[in-house]
């Protein structure tokens, strides 16, 4: 049998089998980590809010607790941390009702079509603030700016009178339109940013917090 | 350094550990399709190599 030293680069074999090999591969790998995302961004539940099992996304509960932003030096950015019971809207929430209030907070959210002018988990425009981390902004806080221009005592209450009437407490020239929510959709849309606030995004949105307290260790 | 100690919520997952450092994930997925390649290369070349010439 005679040796020769043909071309394999125009093979249709190799680039049949090639191709193969390929599209067969990525289609694996893509169903392998459509469903690992599934199970990622998958809700946790209100066991493990009492166990204390960090989930990248908690459970509707996690309204009735305190949420603080800290940062981690392991992961080299802030992190929601859940903290102890916090009555919201002055009352512990059941798991239902915790739900159903972050569901009509959902819907509210997606009719008054906020994601024109903001951003929520990266999705949105960048008119208006960012909403992705809007509960933990310390101008929500304890003496913070927004609770004494609507003269509140609480983050929640605070948010919830500014949301009925917007221009009213107006502090930029972009001001927020009144949007005609009633009482208790603000309530929801607030439960619904709480909740919001305490997923865990990998830092996202970056440079969020106060810029005094930035404690930035990057990833070495 | 490329490979880097994982960091993410859940570690128990080979795409959390190799998502972390930088172009690491990218590599190995490119190996992972482009060793078998060589394979299918040096496989076909073998074939093509002992098939007689066509006469012309």
């Amino acid at each position: 049998m005679s040796q020769h030293d043909p071309s394999v680069w125009s093979s249709t074999s190799f680039w049949r089998r090639s191709a193969a090999w390929v599209t067969g591969f990525s289609a694996i790998l893509l169903i392998f980590l459509t469903f690992d995302t599934m199970s990622q961004i998958q809700m946790g539940s209100d066991e493990d809010l009492k166990t204390g099992k960090v989930r990248r996304v908690p459970a509707p509960t996690v309204i009735n607790h305190a949420i603080e932003y800290k940062m981690s030096r392991k992961r080299g950015h802030e992190v929601p941390v859940i903290g102890e019971e916090q009555p919201f809207f002055g009352k512990i929430w059941s798991p239902e009702d915790a739900r159903a209030l972050l569901h009509k907070g959902k819907v509210t959210v997606q009719a008054k079509n906020c994601m024109d002018c903001h951003t929520l988990l990266g999705n949105g425009a960048y008119y208006a603030p960012d909403l992705t981390k809007a509960w933990l902004d310390p101008a929500w806080q304890k003496g913070g700016l927004m609770q004494t221009l609507t003269r509140t005592h609480s983050t929640e209450e605070a948010m919830a009178k500014f949301l009925m009437d917007p221009p009213k407490y107006a502090t930029h020239t972009r001001r927020m339109p009144n949007l005609g929510i009633t009482r208790d959709e603000a309530v929801a849309i607030v439960a619904f940013l709480k909740h919001m606030s305490a997923i865990d995004t990998n830092g996202f949105p970056r440079n969020f917090s106060k810029p005094h307290q930035g404690e930035v260790t990057y990833a070495k | 350094m490329i490979i880097q100690k994982c960091t993410d919520v859940s570690c128990d997952n080979i795409f959390a550990w190799l998502n972390q450092g930088p172009l690491t994930l990218t590599i190995t997925l490119h190996l992972i399709i482009l060793v078998p390649m060589v394979w299918i290369y040096l496989q076909e070349k073998r074939k093509l190599q002992h098939r007689p010439p066509e006469e012309s």
